[in-house]
């Protein structure tokens, strides 16, 4: 993918830019909102990266006056703010995520990756599957290797949420955000102790493992 | 329909709004002064009107004596009075004549009087047929006693005058005053609506509110809005100049914690890395996290108290929510041998409110409770239903000394026993800003054993509305 990220932090810039490429993907760095508003007009981006406080023209500014001129890229704000109010004036300013820094590089890269997969779920489906697991979403019923696995509903929801992005690391703020709708960062590990619970019940009695670690990021179900 | 419940009271209570409305009441009071004035002037006149004409009628009845003395005889007075009461109308003037102590020898019996001098008296019962009140003379005239009386009808006729005048001159003064003061007072009472309707707004955190201080037709009034108009720009100045700063507190100082988490996350990728040096980068990776968190929870609470605006309150099911928070903080209290119970009304509890800083309140008050209590004791959630719905968060660990529950909700502050474990010291703080912002009072006491938190919402509905336009 064609990325173009807008960053003025010396450090920050290039190592964003540098962990997208080690991705993949082409990537355009700028230090500056004006020169950023220019190269988002003049060039076609499939995913944009604006920081919040840039030189010239804020990211706010930046993304309000791209929506003004009918551009529709998706982008990703990257703020030092993230309060709710901050997070709306974000949001309602046309930006399609909200990261807050700190972040780490693994939180980004899976926020790109859902960015790009929008809009997401293909609501026909009735079965979704990984490996030998499958869940039935009509009858709310989970098997694997042809055992039946009881799930209590948020982790019925969890699973879901896992196996329709299947192959892509879901971070713990995305997965409170969407299976939880909570937009704040709890000090307690509750992610940590949902996904292990999940796992004692879809792992754990099995040969393989479908919910895998990814250091530093989050949780995937590989696909 | 909240706001049209309010706006629109019943009669009765219109009514005592308006009388008690300062412009009604200055209208009230000169009015009163007004006519107590007038009726003291009007009944001096009057005395001293009467008086005169008192006097009138006593000079023409001492005439009439002087007259009546200068007969030579008794029996020439009798012919007189004869002949004058032939003549004259009884209504207006009656005589009669009297031997002392005897009858009547001439006139009109019903005004005989015992007694020399002037009196009054009233005629009007049988068998007299002259009606009406006559002011009287008796004196002593050749061994009898003569009594000449007039009419004091004029007399009754000034005082009819100067009812007529009062009621006439006075009643309708008193009328416009009143319907002037009525229409001052609704005039007055619409620019102070509009006054308070403001200076609610500006409270609850709507700092852009303003009054249209031009439109107001009282300059009194008005200036008071110019003066409100001039207290909200500071206000709102200062908010974001407040707000300018944190932000760039934020930014300055969370750049740099950006490039440290970048570099530890450099140093982890190294593989050759021994698995000692790991570890401390993993711990530098969480102790950057911290700093993060407890300097997040700085700048909330300043945002907090800063008037952040309740204009984004919705309602909001607090049955639900707390019943979402139980159950993703449940496994946690599990791992650690508690039990987390719940105790929830049968129907949805709503308030208006923000849902997420609701949701931040409930775990922070759950994740200080799981901190500060021993693993294996328990911990309950309530939440009663009702027009006040109370909120409740209680442990089963040593609870906080008496002393001490206000300063646990001061920033940063720890106490002695919770200095090892893990916190900045800004939860409750933080529970305590949303507290206020939900105007929600929130209560520490000690439950023996343990630590209840309570909180006591407001009544539902109250608030939720706010006026969008201003009329004037």
């Amino acid at each position: 993918m064609k990325i173009l990220v807008v960053e003025d932090d010396s450090t920050t810039g290039p190592y964003v830019a540098k962990g997208l490429r080690e991705e993949g993907h082409t990537v355009d760095l700028i230090a500056n909102g004006r020169e950023g508003l220019l190269q988002a007009t003049t060039c076609n981006y499939d995913i944009l990266i604006l920081d919040r406080m840039l030189p010239d023209l804020d990211g706010l500014t930046l993304i309000k006056t791209l929506r003004g001129a009918g551009n529709r890229t998706p982008a990703i704000m990257l703020t030092a703010l993230s309060g709710v109010e901050d997070r709306i004036d974000g949001l309602e300013a046309g930006a399609d995520d909200y990261l807050v820094k700190p972040f780490a590089f693994g939180e980004l890269s899976a926020r790109v990756a859902a960015l790009a997969r929008r809009p997401g779920y293909q609501t026909q489906e009735t079965c979704l599957q990984a490996g030998d697991l499958e869940m039935d979403l009509v009858h709310h019923r989970v098997q694997r290797g042809g055992q039946e696995i009881p799930l209590l509903p948020r982790e019925f929801t969890l699973l879901e949420h896992l196996l329709r992005r299947k192959g892509r690391v879901q971070t713990r703020t995305m997965l409170l955000e969407a299976v939880w709708d909570i937009t704040f960062d709890p000090q307690t590990n509750v992610v940590e102790t949902h996904i292990s619970r999940l796992r004692a019940k879809v792992d754990k009695p099995f040969e393989s493992d479908l919910i895998e670690t990814v250091r530093g990021a989050g949780y995937r179900i590989a696909g | 329909m909240v706001r049209g419940i309010a706006l629109q009271a019943d009669p009765a209570s219109r009514l005592k709004r308006l009388l008690n409305s300062s412009p009604m009441r200055q209208s009230l009071w000169l009015s009163l002064l007004f006519l107590l004035v007038s009726a003291i002037s009007l009944s001096v006149s009057y005395y001293v009107a009467r008086h005169s004409q008192e006097q009138a009628l006593q000079d023409s009845l001492i005439q009439d004596m002087i007259g009546y003395r200068a007969t030579p005889s008794a029996t020439a007075l009798v012919r007189l009075v004869q002949a004058e009461m032939s003549q004259t109308d009884a209504r207006r003037r009656l005589i009669s004549y009297r031997h002392l102590g005897g009858q009547v020898v001439a006139g009109n019996a019903a005004i005989t009087q015992q007694q020399e001098g002037f009196g009054l008296v009233v005629l009007g019962e049988n068998p007299t047929p002259v009606h009406g009140s006559f002011l009287l003379l008796s004196e002593r005239v050749h061994g009898g006693l003569l009594t000449i009386a007039l009419s004091a009808e004029p007399l009754h006729e000034l005082r009819e005058t100067f009812v007529g005048v009062f009621l006439f001159s006075l009643l309708p003064t008193v009328g416009i005053a009143l319907l002037g003061g009525m229409f001052l007072a609704r005039r007055s009472a619409r620019s102070l609506r509009a006054l308070d309707a403001v200076l609610s707004r500006l409270t609850s955190g709507d700092l852009g509110a303003r009054v249209q201080a031009e439109r107001m037709a009282q300059a009194d009034l008005g200036r008071i809005g110019s003066s409100i108009n001039r207290m909200a720009e500071a206000q709102e100045k200062s908010t974001a100049a407040l707000k300018q700063v944190s932000a760039d507190i934020a930014h300055d100082l969370k750049s740099p914690i950006q490039r440290v988490a970048v570099q530890l996350e450099h140093l982890r990728q190294i593989e050759a890395l021994p698995p000692q040096a790991q570890q401390i980068a993993d711990q530098a990776v969480a102790e950057t996290s911290s700093i993060v968190d407890t300097f997040q929870s700085l700048l909330q609470i300043a945002q907090l108290e800063g008037g952040s605006p309740r204009g984004r309150f919705a309602p909001v099911d607090l049955r639900a929510l707390v019943s979402t928070f139980v159950e993703i903080y449940e496994p946690v209290a599990e791992e650690e041998g508690r039990r987390l119970n719940l105790d929830l009304p049968g129907d949805p509890v709503t308030v208006p409110g923000d849902k997420a800083l609701l949701g931040q309140l409930l775990a922070n008050l759950i994740e200080n409770a799981l901190r500060h209590t021993p693993p294996g004791s328990d911990i309950s959630v309530s939440l009663t239903a009702g027009a006040s719905p109370i909120l409740t968060v209680r442990d089963f660990g040593p609870g906080i000394a008496k002393a001490e529950q206000t300063n646990v909700l001061r920033r940063l502050y720890r106490l002695e026993q919770s200095r090892t474990t893990p916190g900045s010291g800004l939860g409750l703080s933080l529970v305590q800003a949303i507290a206020e912002l939900h105007e929600a009072p929130l209560d520490l006491s000690n439950a023996d054993p343990g630590l209840r938190v309570t909180l006591e919402f407001g009544v539902p509905g109250v608030r939720v509305a706010k006026p969008s336009a201003l009329s004037i």
